[in-house]
């Protein structure tokens, strides 16, 4: 029986002898690399001291020398040493296994800050994004998109738009025409009367398109710019509706606040005529920006109090140059001209129309300086928009 | 336009302060811009709509002022003689009959409708007094001598251009109204010397133009220090043919300005009344009795508005009682004759019909008065039919990488016949198959683009200056043609292009990871196209103008050819002083999308797994990817389901016109999993028909 013992307690001693590197570990210090050959020294180790062919295994067979009286002391004692060595071995273990874990953690963190794997993806002109936005809301209010040529005959670009010959509109210089007498249509209007044509009456139609001026480039003038030209005939229409009309598309586009001003204008194509003006979409017709009002986009960045300045800055609005307004466009009641020219009764039907242009509104929103840019397709100007 | 405050004071009881009365004129449409103090004064800075010309003067400001306070004029400002509505008698006219001719002779009555004359003998030349000088300083004229600064004066008060001739510097001290004859020459007061033609109306003396009528008058007859004897001018000119004589001149003055929109001809001897009036007062001297040639007095313009008040309301929605209408175009002038029957006044132009009338009524009854009304529902709303296939092209392109352009519809002449344009754009039988501008004057537009192409690379040459190497940029347009029959409108066709040039970039990185190529440009193509519901494209190598030999293509969709895609050539990059390749495609867009959009079709899913082979095979340059796998699709057997491309490798190992190209077929059957003998045979099988049919053996 002691034999028996004292061989166990010989197989203890070697595993301790052997284990005597991990009883104390100290991985303070250590690189990952020694951990791992620690834990696989000690995968060995285990292997050697525990599997089926270590010297404590080979105890058990003493077992069969034994008294049966004795067996059962003998098997508590090769059990309590076997749980000895399995607990030291798996606190070690669990030690690496910890540590190594941490270290890898370590080793894999990432810098999130890093920029991810975005692939550049491109941009809509500004135009095209304006004209969508604004078709989409006329499509919402009932309204059918058209367009037609632009090159077109001075029938559709004048005479039928009550610009006889010898106005002077028609004579003045800024029609570009082609060798053949054609002429590059000088405004969107051309529309009304294709359309007109087309589609007779009622009719609600807005028509976004280019148009063309021979004005030499400068910051706020190009030859070519896009224009949006909306007309509705029907019987019984009225200035109210115009106004109506004109107040709700401002009001989708920049906001529920939106108030609209209508001023006396001419026009040869509509009578009576107005051109409209909005409030203020940065200072909400204040025309001070930094008195406690909100505005919206990047316009704001220009207007807010600097980070170490106590009192705000009350600084002039610059889209609507401090006057509080916006002005934007033309319009008016179909001129009874007009109407005939595409063979409707003026005395039966009535209608409005407006045209806007689209250059000069996304300047504003997006507060561009200088409008040649929307055609020189820098890409640095491009990809600020979205 | 400069009106004075102070002046308007004179002309109207006026208890308005001076922003007031900018509001008040804004209100009306006359547009205050600015109001600038000087000195005691206050000067308003009105920007006029061209339809009103009477308002070119303080007179007319005020009237309008009239109708907004409900003052009458001020007994001086109003004191225009009644229009004479009598049937003119022969007698009396030209009045004073006997003297005129001697004076006056119009011998274009077509051109000069009225002409008066007044001889003011004895006058002083010297500075205007300080009170004159001041009153022009504020509007902002200059101050030349007495004489000069009264015709000024009355033309700023009453409208009416003037111009006041030293009569003795005129032949035979007589004026004869007529054309110029050709290359007839006169200096004017700018001591500029002009040649005239007949076209244009001259004032002469018995032997030779002393004014360009309307616009300006002559050097040699203007008055001096030495002037005593003068002959003031006030007449009326056929607008259309002073605007074309300061156009072909290129000579606009304050004169021409008011006569090409047209100035009151009832209002010539008012004018010329006030200006004696000065004269004499301030360079003494003595008037003879005018001489007014009035050959043939205009007939009154009527308009007729059976309700006013109605027609108000109808068209504006405005309620307005019929006395405040009355009472309003009273006060413009406009004068009920009764039974719906209004006169336009001589000062006003504008005025002809009945909704001229109604703008009249509903800007002085406020435009903001006007209620804000939607119509009446109606029908759905309705997008251009191509408008949402064009909305997934762009937005297709976007998230690929694509920057929209816009570029300028017209292109100088260094593009001519450079780029081959999309199919059946150019009609080849047409002489000049470009549409030309005429004259254009601004730089780089002589013709109406053909191609989009240009417009991009422009683009691209501006990016490259700026550093940006790595672009992709499209462009959805029209371009432009001859339509080839006489007096026929141009063809116009909308397109699309695209360009990529330099290297696939992330967004926030700085180094492109590869080079783009020929197939990038390719395939971000075939992609916008299928966003678009337009059917799978194909391409052909072909020969195409403005594109690199060998690496460029035809595309056609359903066999017919609708664009080009490839390399810009290396004549036309280095043109461009572009250092590296340039990929660009044009599409006929307007054509594929003419058709409708393609509508998916499900086919079921497989019940049994596929098995997928790949081969390598050894071609040569002449043979395309596009034959082989055709072949393959066609005779490669009833499992055969799809023939893809790996890779194309050429190199080591190879001959140089050798390549080896990998692709992977993959089998399926309906009917249960295929065994690997079933492969094995229909992969020998297609080997061997290649190899017979296109002499192409698989490389070991």
């Amino acid at each position: 029986m002691s034999e028996a013992k004292q061989q166990v307690e010989a197989a203890q001693e070697s595993f301790n002898l052997a284990f005597a590197p991990y009883a104390e570990i100290n991985l303070n210090g250590s690189g990952l690399a020694e951990a791992e050959t620690l834990l696989r020294d000690l995968n060995e180790l285990k292997v050697r001291h525990t599997g089926k062919k270590s010297e404590l295994a080979g105890t058990k067979k003493l077992v069969g020398r034994l008294s049966p009286e004795e067996r059962a002391d003998f098997g508590k004692f090769v059990q309590s040493a076997e749980k000895e060595i399995a607990e030291k071995l798996a606190s070690a273990e669990a030690k690496l296994n910890d540590f190594i874990a941490n270290a890898r953690i370590e080793r894999d963190r990432l810098d999130v800050t890093i920029p991810g794997r975005r692939p550049r993806t491109g941009h809509l002109h500004p135009i095209t994004i304006l004209r969508q936005k604004i078709e989409d809301i006329f499509v919402s209010m009932g309204y059918a998109i058209e367009d037609d040529r632009e090159i077109e005959t001075d029938y559709y670009n004048f005479d039928a738009l009550n610009i006889p010959e010898g106005h002077p509109a028609r004579e003045s210089q800024d029609t570009f025409y082609t060798t053949e007498g054609f002429a590059l249509r000088s405004q969107t209007s051309t529309v009304q009367i294709r359309a007109m044509e087309r589609r007779g009456v009622p009719i609600r139609i807005i028509a976004p398109g280019k148009v063309f001026r021979r004005d030499t480039p400068d910051m706020t003038h190009v030859p070519m710019f896009h224009q949006i030209e909306g007309l509705c005939v029907d019987k019984g229409i009225t200035m109210a509706h115009l106004k109506g009309t004109v107040t709700e598309w401002l009001k989708r586009l920049f906001g529920e606040d939106t108030v609209t001003r209508f001023r006396p204008s001419y026009f040869p194509f509509t009578e009576p005529s107005a051109e409209f003006d909005f409030s203020c979409f940065v200072c909400h017709g204040t025309g001070s920006v930094g008195g406690g009002h909100l505005a919206v986009g990047n316009e704001i960045e220009d207007y807010r109090p600097t980070a170490n300045s106590q009192q705000p800055t009350v600084t002039r609005c610059r889209p609507c140059k401090g006057s509080g307004w916006i002005e934007l466009g033309g319009s008016g009641m179909v001129h009874p001209n007009v109407l005939k020219a595409c063979g409707v009764d003026p005395q039966e039907y009535s209608g409005f129309a407006f045209g806007f242009g689209l250059e000069r509104m996304a300047a504003m929103m997006f507060n561009i300086d200088d409008i040649r840019h929307m055609f020189e397709n820098d890409v640095r100007f491009l990809e600020q928009f979205r | 336009m400069n009106i004075s405050y102070n002046w308007l004071k004179e002309l109207i009881e006026l208890d308005l302060s001076p922003e007031e009365t900018a509001k008040a004129l804004t209100r009306v449409g006359l547009a205050v811009e600015g109001i600038h103090p000087h000195k005691d004064d206050f000067i308003f800075d009105i920007d006029l709509t061209s339809n009103r010309p009477d308002c070119l003067s303080h007179l007319g400001v005020a009237r309008e002022l009239g109708v907004v306070t409900g003052r009458a004029l001020s007994a001086e400002a109003d004191s225009a003689p009644d229009i004479d509505d009598s049937e003119p008698d022969p007698e009396a006219v030209p009045f004073p009959a006997v003297l005129a001719p001697e004076v006056v002779r119009i011998e274009a009555p077509e051109l000069c409708h009225r002409f008066t004359a007044r001889i003011i003998r004895g006058v002083k030349i010297g500075p205007s007094p300080k009170w004159l000088m001041d009153r022009l300083e504020a509007v902002g004229e200059r101050s030349i001598n007495n004489v000069a600064d009264i015709t000024n004066y009355a033309m700023l008060e009453l409208g009416q251009p003037m111009h006041a001739f030293d009569l003795d510097k005129l032949a035979e001290k007589r004026i004869v109204v007529r054309t110029a004859r050709a290359g007839e020459k006169i200096t004017t007061l700018d001591e500029a010397e002009r040649e005239l033609d007949e076209t244009m109306l001259a004032i002469c003396d018995a032997e030779r133009p002393v004014a360009v009528a309307g616009v300006m008058g002559g050097f040699a007859s203007g008055i001096t220090e030495e002037t005593t004897n003068v002959l003031l001018e006030v007449a009326f000119f056929r607008r259309e043919n002073i605007r074309q004589t300061s156009r072909t001149l290129r000579l606009a003055t304050e004169a021409s300005y008011r006569f090409e929109r047209g100035v009151d001809i009832e209002n010539l001897i008012r004018a010329s009344d006030r200006a004696t009036e000065l004269i004499l007062e301030l360079a003494g001297g003595e008037a003879a009795d005018i001489v007014d040639v009035y050959p043939e007095r205009q007939p009154e313009r009527t308009v007729r508005s059976t309700d006013i008040s109605v027609a108000v309301k109808r068209l504006t929605g405005l309620e307005v009682a019929a006395d405040e209408c009355e009472r309003i175009l009273a006060a413009l002038g406009i004068v009920h004759l009764g039974g719906g029957e209004y006169t336009s006044p001589t000062w006003r132009h504008d005025i002809a019909i009945e909704e001229d009338l109604v703008e009249e009524v509903a800007r002085h009854a406020g435009y903001e008065n006007i209620t804000d009304e939607l119509p009446p529902a109606y029908g759905a709303g309705e997008y251009q039919p191509t408008e949402q296939r064009k909305r997934s092209l762009r937005h297709t392109l976007s998230v690929l990488g694509f920057d929209e352009a816009i570029t300028y519809s017209f292109v100088d002449t260094s593009h001519d016949m450079v780029f081959t344009p999309v199919p059946g754009l150019i009609d080849a039988s047409v002489e000049s198959p470009l549409v030309e501008l005429r004259a254009s004057v601004i730089e780089g537009a002589t013709r109406m683009r053909p191609s989009l192409v240009p417009g991009l690379l422009d683009a691209v040459r501006l990016n490259f200056n700026h550093q940006r190497k790595d672009l992709k940029l499209f462009e959805i347009g029209k371009v432009f043609a001859s339509s080839g029959t006489p007096g026929g409108l141009p063809v116009e066709k909308e397109i699309f292009a695209l360009a990529v040039t330099g290297g696939v970039v992330l967004a926030e990185s700085s180094a492109a990871t590869r080079p783009l190529d020929f197939y990038d440009a390719k395939g971000s193509l075939e992609a916008a196209l299928d966003s678009a519901g337009i059917p799978v494209p194909s391409f052909t190598a072909a020969d195409i103008g403005h594109l690199h030999p060998g690496q460029c293509s035809k595309v056609f969709v359903n066999g017919r050819s609708v664009g080009t895609i490839g390399r810009l050539k290396a004549e036309i990059a280095s043109d461009y002083k572009f250092k590296q390749a340039v990929y660009v495609a044009e599409i006929d867009l307007q054509t594929l999308l003419a058709e409708p959009a393609r509508q998916a079709v499900y086919s079921p899913l497989p019940k049994y797994p596929s098995v997928i082979r790949d081969v390598s095979l050894l071609v040569t340059g002449q043979i395309m990817y596009d034959a082989v796998s055709s072949f393959i699709r066609e005779n490669g057997g009833p499992h055969c389901r799809s023939v893809r491309y790996v890779d194309l490798y050429k190199g080591e190992g190879l001959e140089p016109d050798q390549g080896s190209l990998t692709i992977r077929i993959e089998f399926l059957s309906e009917s249960g999993t295929l065994t690997d003998a079933e492969i094995d045979e229909a992969m020998a099988q297609i080997l061997d028909s290649l190899h017979k049919a296109m002499n192409i053996r698989p490389r070991i």
